[in-house]
């Protein structure tokens, strides 16, 4: 039986491909148009999922779609008109996207897809807590999702068992952690959805005191639930959803090329800290009501890594499972999931191992264009000869695009298309961050660490295949990797087991051998733009960029 | 004088089309890598896109769709998928103008056979007067084209008779130097890429100064816009043309491989290119258009697929090296009671 989620019209639009309840091709339309955090129709990665199955729409059983677009537009009236006449600019502004796409989302999906078939609709934070669950280890587990918004939920918290999800509370919009975290994300002049990464790790350079002024905006009990206080925000007022009120509270708003201040950054920690305080309440809550020892986390604002470590480490839960594509576009399994398990009732019996669902690319197309374009490259016998090969050049202190396999589903690059350099390096962070990556120097970056060794390196001795977590350095490394380190020194941390990703294994392990340290700096393979996603792209950024070295399947390319 | 042959592609300098500048690239790559435009990158059209076409016309009569087969793997893959994978009721079409091998011609009835679908094999000299003439005038006409002028007419009387809607080819990506748009309405009927200029040229002068003077081809197509007016106006059709290869993003070597093991489908022993399935009238087709000028319409549709990043500019080389010798030459002149002294410069 195939099934195609889909999710899209906001942000992160994705199509995935269950075949009888097994994931097997899953992709964002961003890697695709080149957009980033694209939210069209994702068409591209729809024909990619079906191409890669060598089957057409004519072969689907199911189509799902992650929300139920008419209750969301219901809860938009509702809020335009209880704003009215405040809110009539942005009811005009949006409107149209209602008419042209969202209400019409079974129509373009027969349309475009040639499917004459039932299209299921599942609930935002349902698709949010299947896409966890199902792909999780286990059997029963307590689930939190935190988002924006869908429907009208903004966060919930659940109990599964077996094929069958049961949500049990929700807290509604207006009142969302998630809103929360972009408004003053956009505040802080951060671009929303790209920026609150951004706030984070620039919480770590403040100190959190403005607790006082943020319990002002958002009232939050003990069992984790919370409220918003309205006063302060203006929602589908206009381009800014906080008021003047808010800017007499925290002082006037940073402008996109402004400098950060010290208050910048203090009011980015203590943002932190409320989110941190609040989804710890709400994992605590959880555990109390249900007794399950695993928990699965869901939600856009569980990418928030540091709040993640602290689920992880100071809940009573034993075991945490979060899918690398947290946010919406994991959405687009969670429904296919749902469908398959919970409404179609097939016992559940998907486990994630890595998030390679993407496309690869055979040696011979790469070929092609490497002599086509005529670049100096070597074609190496055995994988050990490349992984031998590049982990000389990174202990040498040079930067390799690493591009392998199937691209990655989620925001992470976990090994398949990635930038990797020596972790040791005391100039490599800046190196990366002004010549190739072109960010913020604040921004830390990644490491990559063998999982049987991550507890000699740091305090923590968890599985973290899809970097979701930070932890901090034991002692005697403190200030080892600067490459890595962020000011708080935590680094973010990807463990790797060589069942999950065989050849990146083996390549940090012969850095291990040369060097005696079995992680690498691993970042997404990027410049500003979305991940590459075809050798053609990754071809592109080794040339543009000072990447030494381009190690793309058996190849490795050199300028 | 040695060829000067460009560095990115496999054209070869031939005044006034191809220039090749200081650096060994021609203006035809030079123009591409202008435009800004990686058909290696994305289709430009999705495999949905085709099922949407395709779709709109289903089940409206007997038959689904016109396949034009030759025999060959291209065709065979898209006869394969039409049949197999998008789910149609196909009428096959073979066409023969006296010069296709046996071979082939097995080739198509063995897939038709294992198909199941109905075919219908068109077997003609009408043509092998005005081949001859295109060898003793000396004329500087590529053959291909002329060819496919009578075939595509009759592949659209036969869309009419049968009121077919839509007419699947084996047209690869290399074969559409103009957008697929184009292509679908026009049937690659525009000759305006600069690699085909001249040849267009000639085409048009043959067709007035030897084919329409000739009371046996009064009726003869001059070009394809005279081809598609005849499909509108005579037969009136209006049947687009779709090759499902310009929609799916695979090598050939994928999809021979399928119809290796479905359809028990092989290369033939000799064709030119090598691994194609074209006719015996084709080399010596290729072979007046290199002596003409210096590169022949497989060495665009090659240099057209090096750019696509579907094949290297070395196994297009390879692909593209032939001895035209006089043991393969001979037997087809003699078919058109032609010498190899008619075919020296």
């Amino acid at each position: 039986m195939y099934i195609l989620g889909i999710s899209c019209f906001y942000h992160d639009a994705s199509a995935c491909l269950i075949k009888d309840g097994v994931v097997v091709a899953a992709a964002q339309e961003e890697r695709f148009n080149r957009d980033k955090y694209s939210p069209v129709f994702p068409i591209q990665s729809i024909n990619y999922c079906l191409q890669h199955e060598g089957i057409t729409s004519y072969d689907l059983d199911h189509v799902t779609f992650y929300e139920k677009m008419y209750l969301k537009f219901e809860r938009t009236i509702v809020s335009h008109i209880e704003g009215f006449p405040f809110t009539y600019k942005n009811f005009l502004d949006t409107m149209p996207l209602w008419l042209k796409d969202r209400l019409v989302v079974p129509l373009y999906i027969k349309d475009e897809l040639t499917f004459n078939k039932k299209i299921w609709f599942v609930k935002h934070h349902l698709s949010h807590a299947a896409s966890s669950y199902f792909l999780s280890p286990f059997n029963q587990a307590a689930i939190l999702t935190v988002d924006g918004v869908g429907e009208y939920a903004s966060a919930t918290y659940g109990f599964a068992h077996e094929n069958k999800i049961e949500i049990k509370k929700e807290i509604s919009y207006p009142h969302s952690l998630g809103l929360l975290y972009s408004i003053v994300t956009a505040y802080l002049g951060f671009r929303v959805f790209s920026g609150e990464g951004k706030v984070m790790a620039l919480a770590e350079f403040g100190t959190p005191c403005y607790i006082k002024e943020f319990n002002e905006l958002i009232d939050v009990r003990e069992d984790g639930s919370f409220r918003i206080n309205l006063d302060y925000f203006s929602f589908n007022r206009g381009e800014k959803m906080h008021n003047k009120k808010f800017i007499k509270l925290l002082g006037e708003e940073r402008p996109e090329d402004a400098p950060i201040a010290q208050r910048h950054k203090d009011i980015a920690a203590s943002l932190q800290k409320v989110t941190e305080d609040v989804v710890l309440k709400m994992a605590r809550h959880a555990y109390r009501e249900t007794k399950s020892p695993n928990l699965c986390l869901a939600g856009g604002v569980f990418l928030n890594v540091t709040a993640n470590s602290r689920i992880l480490n100071e809940t009573p839960f034993k075991n945490v499972f979060i899918q690398p594509a947290a946010g919406d576009a994991g959405s687009a399994i969670g429904s296919a999931l749902y469908l398959y398990h919970s409404i179609l009732n097939n016992e559940k019996r998907t486990t994630m191992i890595n998030s390679a669902l993407g496309p690869h690319y055979n040696l011979s197309q790469i070929e092609i264009i490497l002599k086509n374009k005529r670049l100096k490259y070597t074609k190496t016998s055995t994988s050990e000869e490349l992984t031998k090969k590049v982990a000389q050049f990174l202990a040498d202190g040079k930067v390799v695009a690493w591009f392998q396999g199937r691209m990655e589903f989620g925001p992470r690059a976990l090994g398949n298309r990635s930038i990797l350099a020596d972790p040791r390096s005391p100039t490599m962070k800046d190196w990366l961050n002004l010549t190739i990556k072109h960010r913020e120097d604040f921004r830390p970056f990644g490491a990559s660490i063998l999982r049987e060794r991550v507890s000699e390196f740091f305090e923590f001795d968890h599985d973290s295949p899809y970097m979701l977590y930070v932890a901090h350095f034991q002692k005697k490394y403190q200030g080892a990797f600067p490459a890595i380190t962020h000011i708080n020194g935590t680094s973010r941390i990807q463990t790797v087991r060589r069942e999950e990703n065989h050849r990146y294994y083996e390549l940090i392990s012969e850095f291990s051998k040369l060097t005696d340290v079995p992680m690498l700096l691993n970042t997404s393979l990027n410049d500003t733009e979305p991940i590459v996603c075809t050798p053609l792209s990754a071809i592109d950024l080794f040339l543009k960029t000072k990447i030494d070295y381009l190690a793309i399947e058996d190849f490795i390319v050199e300028k | 004088m040695e060829e000067k042959r460009c560095v990115e592609c496999v054209l070869v300098e031939s005044k006034p089309d191809i220039i090749i500048d200081e650096d060994g690239v021609c203006n035809v790559c030079k123009n591409h890598h202008a435009s800004g435009i990686d058909e290696s990158q994305e289709p430009e059209y999705l495999e949905t896109d085709f099922l949407k076409i395709i779709d709109k016309h289903r089940g409206k009569g007997k038959y689904d769709c016109l396949c034009m087969l030759s025999g060959g793997k291209d065709s065979t893959a898209s006869l394969y998928y039409i049949k197999e994978k998008y789910k149609m009721n196909p009428l096959v079409f073979t066409f023969n103008h006296g010069f296709v091998p046996d071979e082939h011609i097995q080739s198509a009835m063995k897939s038709v056979e294992k198909l199941g679908v109905d075919w219908i094999y068109f077997q003609t000299d009408f043509m092998k007067e005005m081949f001859r003439k295109i060898v003793k005038t000396k004329s500087k006409v590529v053959i291909c084209p002329v060819c496919s002028l009578w075939y595509m007419l009759k592949t659209y009387e036969i869309a009419a008779q049968w009121d077919i809607p839509i007419i699947i080819s084996g047209w690869t990506k290399g074969q559409t130097t103009s957008s697929k748009k184009s292509v679908m309405s026009k049937c690659a009927c525009d000759q305006d890429p600069v690699e085909y200029s001249t040849m267009a040229n000639a085409t048009r002068d043959f067709m007035n100064n030897h084919v329409r003077t000739d009371p046996r081809y009064a009726d003869f197509p001059a070009s394809m816009e005279d081809v598609l007016t005849i499909a509108r106006k005579k037969y009136k059709t209006k049947a687009i043309v779709l090759s499902p290869h310009w929609f799916v993003p695979s090598h050939p070597d994928e999809y021979v491989k399928v119809i290796k093991e479905k359809l028990d489908w092989d290369y033939p022993v000799r064709s030119y290119p090598k691994k194609s399935t074209n006719c015996d009238l084709n080399f010596l087709a290729s072979k007046l258009a290199v002596d003409n000028y210096g590169y022949s319409h497989y060495h665009i549709e090659m240099s057209n697929l090096i750019r696509m990043g579907m094949i290297t500019r070395e196994e297009a080389i390879a692909l593209l090296e032939i001895d035209y010798d006089k043991e393969l030459l001979n037997p087809i002149l003699e078919k058109l009671d032609c010498k190899m002294e008619d075919i020296k410069k």
